[in-house]
């Protein structure tokens, strides 16, 4: 059964060759892929439970010399969700494309979302399996160009300065971490994760490789004050591409930050690397959550709202690297992930709707919606309900795991910024929510509205019940995190 | 004549002073780091040359690159393949490459040389197995012919062939993913060939890549999407 393991990289590889060569087909051949890798993520899960973490072992060359293809559950949670998410995508893309022939402009824009779709769907699964340092980083460069390229796809002035400044962002970030495992190689020899967790020392060349790939990765992910380039850049994609980019792209980065503090870096646990990170975190949150509430468009504040909850991700680093086998600490910072990723690709998917609605995202024009677009506006408001982490949704099982860690360590500076997070995400939110339920509408506008396809009212409601289903999933979540654990503590 | 640089441009100001100081600081830490490295370290490199036979070539970056770590190259394929794909979705061909050159020297040199690349494109695919060479090294040369090609106006992306592109550019990442899924299928391990026909496999792998390697160069030159030409 080990086989599905690679399939779940090269079925949407075969698929993004197939839509570029294709172009006729372009949709039917990245459907058949989406449903095939979604049908793989789940055949691994069934996998996993019954028997414990996967490794494959390409070319049947063993580490050191080969590379290890490993799913723990950390792994496979990440699988998951881009699988539930990638589908919503999929279908959504459909929708927001439409049938055009690849002669026309949109037909055009089609064929080259779709081929790109499927690279970045192969470059996260190969990035989620890789248990090599530097494969990681070769799966990075897969998914920073299709995240570019994706991004500078709408037509629209501002988009290719935006993404412009993504790619240089993104280079700069990988290279920087290549330096790091340049560092990492010349220190300990090797570059199997395992591997690697066995060997690291408190060395001169693993602080550097620390600071070098940290830096790096923090920047890809957005982590303030390294963030300057995801708002013009998640805002003014197209709807689909910025769901993707806000939801998983920037959480592949994160991944490998995580992986590594867990398993390579953990020697330097105790310096104050970990703590920088931490506090950067708390100033994401404050500094994103004011510039959220001071924008005057939905897109960029949705936008700013991510530069906020990315720092969540950040400030629990420090405890991770310390209690590395501790899956409830782990668990909250996932749950995190799992409940971000699907609320704020809901509420880019309803933004989306607005957008096709209105053909303008400016807040003062939202009002009345409510009544003409129901389910983009119910799928907002619960994506916005897990954001402020209200009950009952993913947003909530996250905070409060986390609360609990940052409690019972007695970190009550961190208790306050977790709270205090969710009161200023509660003010963005109400701010567009007060608008869409406002009574008087302005029925000019509303007489106006172009119509938006069911498939992407759809897919946005579901990601949004995605994101309150998830607060009743949590003991699930640790179940499956709990699937190698070893492994993560570096055993494996 | 456009000023090159204003003398406000080219003073040293305090910002630039800081990062000065801080880009000589990051360079000392790094070199240090490096100075601090262990020299004794057991590499990579020797455990490659101890496999080297079972790999079915003689040249060691071969056996890396195709076979011990013959995902990531798989992977950096694909990264060939995004790049233009990438290219193609936000700009079109120049039309500038219409107009042809009316050089006779050029024009003379590229039918001395052009009908001389292919030839040695295979040779040093071939050669890859066992010394210096490759597909890359081989598809740097495709590559070349194509530029050249293209330069003289003697093939130019619009003028047909234009169906043929994208298979072309694809066919080296499906030839790797074919085979490596192959092995999957037939033998449980990705990528695991069966040692005594690995050498052929490895060459079949690589000249697929060469020529998608050789058109994606040329074609990044091209710098944009080929489009019909308009009837003019």
């Amino acid at each position: 059964m080990t086989t599905v393991l690679p399939l779940i990289i090269v079925v949407p590889i075969l698929a993004a060759v197939g839509a570029f060569v294709l172009p006729r087909w372009s949709f039917p051949v990245a459907l058949v892929g989406s449903l095939a890798t979604v049908g793989l993520a789940v055949a691994l899960a069934i996998e996993a439970t019954a028997t414990g973490a996967v490794r494959h072992t390409i070319g049947g060359w063993r580490a050191p010399l080969g590379i290890d293809l490993v799913l723990d559950g950390l792994a496979l949670v990440m699988v998951l969700l881009t699988a539930l998410i990638g589908l919503a995508i999929t279908l959504y893309g459909r929708g927001y494309f439409g049938r055009a022939a690849p002669e026309t402009e949109k037909g055009r824009q089609a064929v080259y979302f779709w081929a790109l779709w499927m690279f970045l769907w192969a470059a996260l699964n190969a990035l989620f399996l890789s248990g090599d340092v530097f494969n990681l980083y070769v799966t990075l460069e897969l998914l920073g160009f299709s995240a570019v390229a994706l991004t500078a796809l709408a037509d629209k002035p501002n988009v290719l300065k935006a993404a412009m400044r993504y790619l240089i962002v993104s280079l700069s970030g990988s290279l920087m971490y290549l330096t790091g495992v340049a560092f990492l190689y010349g220190g300990f020899g090797v570059l199997d994760i395992a591997q690697l967790s066995s060997l690291t020392r408190e060395t001169p060349a693993l602080a550097v490789a620390a600071a070098l790939m940290t830096a790096g990765l923090a920047m890809k992910t957005a982590l303030f004050p390294l963030h300057f380039w995801l708002p013009p850049a998640h805002a003014n994609a197209a709807a689909p591409v910025s769901a993707l980019l806000s939801a998983l792209v920037v959480k592949g980065s994160f991944y490998i930050l995580l992986r590594l503090w867990l398993e390579v870096l953990y020697p330097l646990a105790g310096t104050f690397v970990p703590q920088v990170i931490s506090l950067l975190g708390v100033g994401a949150i404050v500094w994103g959550s004011l510039q959220a509430i001071r924008q005057t468009r939905l897109k960029l504040l949705i936008a700013y709202s991510t530069v906020a909850q990315l720092g969540y991700l950040f400030v629990l680093i420090p405890i991770l690297a310390l209690e590395r086998d501790n899956t409830l600490v782990l668990g909250g910072v996932i749950c995190f992930v799992l409940a971000h990723a699907s609320a704020k690709a809901a509420a880019f998917l309803s933004a989306g709707n607005i957008l096709q609605a209105l053909n303008d995202d400016k807040l003062s024009k939202l009002d009345g919606l409510m009544r003409a677009l129901p389910l983009t506006v119910t799928a907002f408001g619960l994506a916005g309900l897990s954001l402020v982490a209200l009950p009952p949704s993913g947003g909530f099982v996250a905070k409060w795991l986390m609360l609990d860690v940052a409690i019972s360590r007695g970190y009550w500076g961190l208790t306050v910024v977790i709270v205090g997070g969710g009161l200023l995400a509660a003010v963005y939110v109400m701010r567009v929510m007060g608008r869409l339920f406002k009574q008087a509408a302005q029925p000019e506008v509303l007489s106006a509205l172009k119509p938006v396809p069911r498939v992407m009212e759809f897919s946005a409601f579901g990601l949004a019940l995605l994101a309150i289903g998830l607060g009743f999933a949590g003991v699930y979540v640790l179940r499956l995190l709990e699937i190698g654990a070893r492994a993560v503590a570096g055993g494996g | 004549m456009p000023k090159i640089a204003d003398q406000d441009e080219v003073r040293l100001t305090a910002g630039r002073a800081l990062l000065l100081g801080m880009s000589l600081v990051l360079t000392l830490t790094l070199a240090a780091a490096v100075l601090s490295l262990p020299e004794d370290q057991p590499r990579l490199a020797q455990v490659a040359l101890e496999r080297l036979p079972e790999s079915g070539v003689g040249n060691a970056v071969t056996a890396v690159l195709l076979n011990f770590r013959g995902y990531d190259t798989l992977l950096e394929v694909a990264v060939l393949l995004l790049a233009i794909i990438g290219i193609w979705s936000v700009a079109r061909t120049a039309r500038v490459w219409i107009k042809r050159p009316d050089t006779p020297i050029l024009r003379a040199f590229v039918r001395f040389v052009v009908p001389l690349m292919p030839i040695m494109a295979g040779y040093l695919l071939w050669i890859g197995a066992d010394e210096t060479g490759g597909a890359f090294q081989g598809g740097a040369v495709l590559g070349g012919m194509g530029i050249l090609w293209i330069a003289a106006a003697v093939w130019l992306p619009q003028r047909g062939g234009r169906a043929l592109l994208r298979p072309l550019l694809a066919i080296g990442l499906l030839a790797f993913l074919i085979a490596a899924t192959w092995m999957l299928l037939a033998r449980g391990n990705f990528f695991e060939y069966p040692p005594e026909q690995a050498k052929d496999i490895i060459l079949i792998i690589e000249g697929a890549a060469m020529l998608s390697i050789g058109a994606t160069l040329a074609l990044l030159f091209v710098g944009g999407a080929p489009q019909k030409e308009e009837s003019s």
